[in-house]
C-alpha cells in the first residue's frame, strides 16, 4: 500500500519528497515521511483521492529529537478501511521562534483540536489555525512540557510550581521501609495469597 | 438552526423569527453536574439561544505522556488506567496490546478470554453511568439509582478479581494479573440473565418516555458528514448512521470468533445523529456485549493466563499505532521505542478529547437546556479528554 501511495503523490504533489520508512526491526508500522512546506497540498490530495479516500484525522502528534522535531499525522480511511502514519520533519526552533507549518484545518477540521495540543505540547507554529492558542496548559504558561530539554517553570502567577512541602514522599519511604524490613520485596510484592510458599511460588506466579 | 448576524435585528430559530437581544456571555463549568468532570464551556448566549460555545480544557490535565516517558512499560498501566477512569480495562487492553505486537508477545487462549470478558462487562458498566447521568442531565432521577445497582455488581465482580473497584492494573502485558474461576463465572452467567431482562425494562422507562424524547430527538445533530470531518469515533460515529466497529471491521485479539451486531442510528424518533439515537445506540451496544459475553462463558478454555515475558521489557526500536474499541471510541496508542526500557514517546489518541471539538460545531441554535442534553449525549470522560 506504501509503494502505491508514494507512486500517487509524485504524480499529484510534485516536489513532496515522499520516502517510505520502513520499520527499523521486523515488527511496527511503515510510515512515510514527505516534505513539510507541501504538507496542505499532500494532505488535501490524500483525503480527495477515490483511490485511498483517508476521510478521517486520528491524531497530529509530535516527537522531539535532539536535531529536529519529527510530526506524525495518522490518518485512515472508513471507506477503504485503511491507515497510514504520515511525518514530516521540521528544525526545533527555539522559544522565541518555533518553526513553522501550513495549518490542515481546512481539510479536517479534526485537526484545530490536534494542531493546538501539538502546539502546547511539543511547540510548532501552524499558520493559518483559525484559533491558535494553548489548549491543555494554562493560556500564559511558559515553555512546552513533551520537548526533552523542558525545565518546569519555577513559578507561576506568583505561585511556586511543585513546592517541596506538597511533594508526596510517602509512598518513597514505604518503599524504602519494605526494603529494609524485608529485604527481598518480591516475597509481597506477587499475591497476598501465595505470600506462605515464600518467594519461589511467587516468582513461578509472575511467569518471568 | 440559528443563524446570527451582528447587524440584524431579528434571528431565525428553527422556522420562526424571533428578536435579537444583546449577547450574554455564560460560564458553564468549571464545577457543573451536566460537564460530568471538569469542564468549562463558555457559551454566549442570544436570551435562551447559544450562539457561540467554547470548551477551556486543562483542568484534569497531568501530562501523562511525559510520565510515561520516565516510566518502564509494566509501570505505565497504572497510569493508563486514570485516563478513562470510568473504563480503565480497556484502557489497560489497548496498552497491553500496543506492547506485545511490538514484542511478539503471545497471549494464552484463556487470558484472550478473561480480557474480552472484562472489556465488555467494562462497556455494559461504562454505558450504564452514562446511562443514569443522562437521565439526571435531562430531569428523570430513577433510573440512575437502578443503573448503578448493576454496575455495582460488576465492580464488585472486578474488586474479586483485581482487587480495586475503579482502576484496576489487572490486564498486563502478556496476559492477566489473576485468574478467574468457576463461581466467578457462574455469577456472570447468572448476571447476564437476569441483566438482559431488566436492561429492556429501563428502556421502556427512560426511552420510551414522551418527555425524554421530546428532550433528545432532533437536538444536537451530528451528521455523517460532520462526524467523519471532526474524526468522531465509537457510539457518535454510529448514531450518525455509519456501520463501523473495529471489533468488526479490524478484529483484534480474538473478535473475529464472536458473533454480534453493530447497532447503528436510523433516526427512529427524529433524525439520524440526534442525542436519542446516541442514546439508543449505546443502549443496544449493551444487549450486544451480553451476547458476546454468552459467547465468552461458552468458549474458556483451560490454561494460563499469562504468557512469557521477559523480565525487562525492551521493546524493539520502531513504531506503531495500535487502536482499539472503547466503550467511548477509538483509543488509539503511538508507540516510538528507541529500543530502550522506557517509551521514548507514548502518545494517547484520546476519543473525548476529539468529540469535545464537535461541540462547538453543534452548538449554535441551540437552546441552554439543550446543550446540557447534547453534551451529556456525547459522554465525555474528562480524565480522558485532558490527560
Amino acid at each position: 500500500m506504501h509503494s502505491q501511495i508514494v507512486d500517487f503523490l509524485n504524480k499529484n504533489v510534485p516536489g513532496c519528497n515522499p520516502v517510505i520508512n520502513a520499520p527499523v526491526a521486523v515488527v511496527g508500522d511503515q510510515s512515510i515521511t514527505v516534505a513539510a512546506v507541501n504538507i496542505l497540498e499532500v494532505c488535501r490530495a490524500l483525503r480527495s483521492s477515490p483511490e485511498f479516500a483517508f476521510n478521517v484525522l486520528q491524531v497530529i502528534t509530535g516527537t522531539d529529537y535532539p536535531d529536529r522535531i519529527e510530526l506524525s499525522y495518522i490518518l485512515a480511511s472508513y471507506s477503504k478501511n485503511l491507515e497510514l502514519i504520515l511525518k514530516t520533519n521540521l528544525p526545533r526552533g527555539d522559544k522565541n521562534n518555533l518553526s513553522k507549518i501550513n495549518s490542515v484545518v481546512s481539510v479536517w477540521s479534526a485537526a484545530n483540536f490536534q494542531e493546538r495540543e501539538t502546539y502546547d505540547m511539543i511547540g510548532v507554529d501552524f499558520v493559518g489555525h483559525p484559533d491558535f492558542r494553548r489548549i491543555l496548559c494554562p493560556y500564559d504558561w511558559d515553555g512546552h512540557p513533551l520537548r526533552k530539554d523542558y525545565v518546569v517553570q519555577e513559578k507561576y502567577l506568583d505561585m511556586v510550581v511543585n513546592p517541596p512541602a506538597k511533594n508526596n514522599t510517602d509512598d518513597q519511604m514505604f518503599g524504602k521501609r519494605l526494603k529494609e524490613e524485608l529485604g527481598d520485596p518480591k516475597r509481597v510484592s506477587a499475591s497476598w495469597k501465595d505470600n506462605t510458599a515464600g518467594a519461589d511460588a511467587a516468582e513461578a506466579k509472575d511467569g518471568e | 438552526m440559528s443563524t446570527h448576524n451582528e447587524n440584524a435585528d431579528k434571528i431565525i430559530l428553527g422556522d420562526q423569527e424571533v428578536l435579537k437581544s444583546e449577547l450574554l456571555t455564560l460560564n458553564m463549568g468549571p464545577q457543573h453536574p451536566a460537564t460530568h468532570g471538569v469542564l468549562r464551556v463558555e457559551i454566549k448566549t442570544d436570551s435562551e439561544i447559544v450562539v457561540d460555545a467554547i470548551p477551556h480544557l486543562g483542568y484534569l490535565h497531568r501530562c501523562f505522556e511525559k510520565h510515561a516517558e520516565n516510566l518502564d512499560y509494566r509501570g505505565v498501566i497504572p497510569f493508563v488506567d486514570r485516563m478513562d477512569y470510568l473504563a480503565a480495562m480497556s484502557m489497560e487492553w489497548g496498552y497491553a496490546l500496543t506492547v506485545e505486537k511490538m514484542l511478539g508477545t503471545e497471549v494464552p487462549k484463556r487470558a484472550e478470554y478473561v480480557r474480552v470478558l472484562v472489556a465488555e462487562l467494562q462497556r455494559i458498566a461504562s454505558h450504564l453511568v452514562f446511562f443514569g447521568t443522562y437521565g439526571i442531565d435531562l430531569g428523570a432521577f430513577t433510573v440512575f439509582l437502578y443503573c448503578f445497582e448493576d454496575r455495582e455488581e460488576i465492580l464488585r465482580l472486578f474488586e474479586e478479581l483485581s482487587g480495586a473497584r475503579m482502576l484496576y492494573n489487572y490486564i498486563w502485558i502478556g496476559g492477566v494479573w489473576n485468574d478467574i474461576n468457576d463461581s466467578q463465572l457462574n455469577r456472570v452467567k447468572a448476571f447476564c440473565d437476569r441483566f438482559e431482562g431488566e436492561l429492556h425494562k429501563y428502556h421502556t422507562l427512560v426511552g420510551e418516555n414522551k418527555i425524554f424524547i421530546g428532550r433528545t430527538a432532533n437536538v444536537g445533530i451530528i451528521s455523517e458528514k460532520m462526524a467523519f470531518d471532526f474524526g468522531a469515533t465509537g457510539p457518535i460515529l454510529r448514531a450518525s448512521g455509519v456501520k463501523w466497529d473495529l471489533r468488526k471491521n479490524r478484529p483484534y485479539s480474538i473478535y473475529d470468533k464472536f458473533d454480534f451486531d453493530i447497532p447503528v442510528g436510523v433516526g427512529e424518533k427524529g433524525t439520524v445523529g440526534d442525542c436519542w439515537d446516541r442514546y439508543h445506540v449505546r443502549v443496544l451496544e449493551m444487549f450486544e456485549s451480553i451476547k458476546i459475553i454468552r459467547q465468552v462463558l461458552d468458549g474458556i478454555e483451560e490454561g494460563p493466563v499469562m504468557g512469557k515475558v521477559p523480565k525487562i521489557i525492551k521493546v524493539p526500536a520502531g513504531e506503531i499505532y495500535m487502536r482499539t474499541e472503547c466503550p467511548r471510541g477509538e483509543l488509539g496508542y503511538h508507540l516510538i521505542s528507541d529500543g530502550g526500557k522506557t517509551p521514548y514517546r507514548l502518545k494517547v489518541k484520546s476519543s473525548c478529547f476529539t468529540h469535545v471539538s464537535i461541540l462547538p460545531a453543534i452548538a449554535p441554535g441551540l437552546m441552554i437546556a439543550d446543550m446540557v442534553a447534547s453534551i451529556g449525549s456525547i459522554d465525555i470522560v474528562l480524565g480522558e479528554v485532558d490527560r
